[in-house]
């Protein structure tokens, strides 16, 4: 088995497909949009205080917040467009019948697992470039230099977007018809999880554990960067204090590892 | 040599036994058809023997154990209708079967041409008649000069001449010696390209062998003579005649094993009959099917 190899195959199936350019130029197209709305926006706000006017945003624009606000902006980009793009990934196959007729030209069901897996580490790696090559635009254009990607915001990013893809290529295999696996699957970004969660809170048990929910999770890898008042009015309650990003890092990690084992277990196991 | 062999193979999907214990070897040259109608187990069984459906019960070897992992670019094959990525074009979709297969430079004039689709090879595929669809799949199952080919229902839902279309391809497949497995429940279609038989009805193998094994021996003869009466007695009392069947102003005879329709020429003559028709039929594969089916 051959990953190079497996890749190549994902790649002569997806990159002629319209909709999977859609999706991508939705993403590059939404995320330098939004990001180019909130730089402007943001930097031209100001705040008048006894006289004095300050622009109250402009320190999320430098380094290194510029990268913890842009990640925070891809994390909306990560959750519906390329977990979109991932319930595609799959729901295509199943509604043309090509995952089984992959298997019927010959290869085996834990190649058909693993191309997929590899393929949506590497769309995760594209959007990581694609967040990187933006946060460093912004840094050219605001002439203030290069600096040196802070790891824990480009690592978050990666695994959000691994997550995000996985999260949708699961809600694709368990649901398989496309309209709704992508209903199902934006629900439980949106609202699903959240709602079952306050449910949970005030219904069962007051637990931080809540907060190692997927989305929870995938969601605090990218937190947004509040001033420091923000914060610690947040983090009051025990129950509601946030992920650090080293919680959030674990706990994505080990949702890849469950994400991944169940999606490959689901493709070698059932009936094709 | 034995290209498949298949030991007791079965699937149920809860209650419902689909295929039940079933056995048959196929070998290297043969032109094997599946035989049996809608719902018999015949795609279950391929799917089985494609890997896209688990086994029950039962074992199957393809090549006489050969590893895992090549056997499967040793077979062309398609299950049901043909599946394609619908916005890729004929020329993408054999590529990507070939990457699939690892066969670098696949011949896709030569194969194109081979299924009649040249001038169409730039079109995606959902812009296919369903003709084309079953040529496109033909042509995807010979990337890589397969040894074996597998197709099911090969000309389901063509009109006559895309039957007809495909199966000249086949049968010209089939002239190069390659083994193919056809399943299908046209009878037609399995008499006119099989070499072998293997009748399944709900999941049950009936029947398996060569053609000429499941089709009797023994021809059916049809009769007339002037003096329709006289023929009748004659016919009644003769040891030639098995089983006498009346249709219309013929009659239809199954002749006792050994006798031949010349010895029941003679004999009538010998008799002061003279037969003005006098018709060998073999027995179509179709009457075989429903007696075989029926028991």
């Amino acid at each position: 088995m051959n990953p190079l190899h497996l890749l190549k195959l994902e790649w002569m199936k997806y990159a002629p497909s319209g909709t999977f350019r859609v999706f991508a130029a939705l993403y590059v197209g939404l995320f330098s949009l939004v990001v180019f709305l909130a730089r402007s926006a943001g930097q031209n706000m100001t705040f008048t205080s006894n006289g004095e006017i300050t622009h109250p945003l402009n320190g999320l624009f430098i380094y290194p917040h510029d990268w913890e606000l842009l990640a925070c902006i891809g994390s909306w980009m990560n959750a519906f467009v390329l977990g979109s793009l991932g319930v595609f990934m799959i729901t295509l196959e199943f509604s043309n019948r090509t995952l089984r007729q992959s298997v019927i030209f010959g290869l085996t069901r834990l190649e058909v697992a693993v191309a997929k897996l590899v393929w949506a580490i590497a769309l995760a790696l594209a959007a990581t470039g694609i967040y990187m090559i933006l946060a460093w635009g912004g840094e050219v254009m605001d002439g203030s230099g290069l600096g040196l990607p802070p790891a824990g915001c480009v690592l978050g990013f990666f695994l959000q977007a691994l997550g995000y893809l996985l999260l949708g290529v699961l809600a694709g295999l368990v649901i398989r018809q496309t309209a709704l696996a992508f209903l199902a699957y934006l629900a439980y970004v949106l609202f699903l999880e959240t709602v079952l969660r306050w449910i949970f809170y005030f219904s069962v048990a007051k637990t931080r554990l809540l907060l190692f929910l997927p989305d929870q999770v995938l969601g605090a890898l990218t937190p947004m960067p509040v001033p420091e008042s923000v914060s610690s009015m947040v983090n009051s309650s025990p129950f509601t204090r946030p992920l650090s990003l080293m919680e959030a890092a674990v706990g994505a990690c080990l949702y890849l590892v469950l994400f991944a084992l169940l999606f490959s277990r689901r493709i070698v196991k059932a009936d094709l | 040599m034995p290209v498949l062999t298949v030991k007791n193979l079965a699937k149920s999907y809860g209650r419902l036994v689909a295929l039940e214990g079933l056995d048959l070897t196929v070998e290297a040259g043969q032109v094997f058809g599946l035989l049996g109608p809608n719902g018999s187990g015949k795609t279950t069984l391929l799917g089985m023997l494609l890997d896209v459906l688990h086994p029950s019960a039962g074992t199957f070897t393809w090549f006489e154990g050969a590893e895992a992992s090549q056997v499967r670019r040793r077979i062309g094959a398609f299950l049901e209708t043909p599946n394609f990525y619908p916005y890729l074009d004929a020329d993408q979709n054999l590529s990507l079967v070939a990457a699939i297969k690892r066969v670098s430079n696949p011949p896709l004039d030569s194969l194109l041409e081979l299924v009649q689709l040249k001038d169409r090879r730039r079109s995606p595929f959902r812009t296919y008649s369903l003709g084309m669809k079953q040529r496109l799949a033909l042509a995807a199952c010979l990337v890589g000069d397969p040894e074996v080919l597998i197709l099911d229902e090969p000309t389901n839902g063509l009109d006559p001449q895309g039957m007809v279309e495909v199966r000249h391809i086949i049968q010209k497949i089939a002239a190069q010696g390659k083994t193919i497995i056809l399943a299908s429940h046209i009878l037609d279609e399995v008499e006119k390209i099989c070499s072998h038989v293997a009748i399944i009805k709900k999941g049950k193998l009936l029947a398996v062998g060569a053609i000429g094994s499941i089709l009797s021996d023994q021809p059916t003869v049809e009769v007339g003579a002037a003096d329709f009466e006289k023929l009748h007695q004659f016919l009644s009392s003769s040891s030639l005649v098995k089983k006498i069947t009346r249709d219309d102003n013929r009659f239809v005879l199954e002749l006792e094993p050994g006798r031949s329709p010349g010895d029941l020429n003679t004999l009538a003559f010998a008799n002061g009959i003279v037969l003005d028709h006098l018709v060998m039929k073999r027995q179509s594969l179709e009457a075989e099917f429903l007696e075989i089916t029926r028991k």
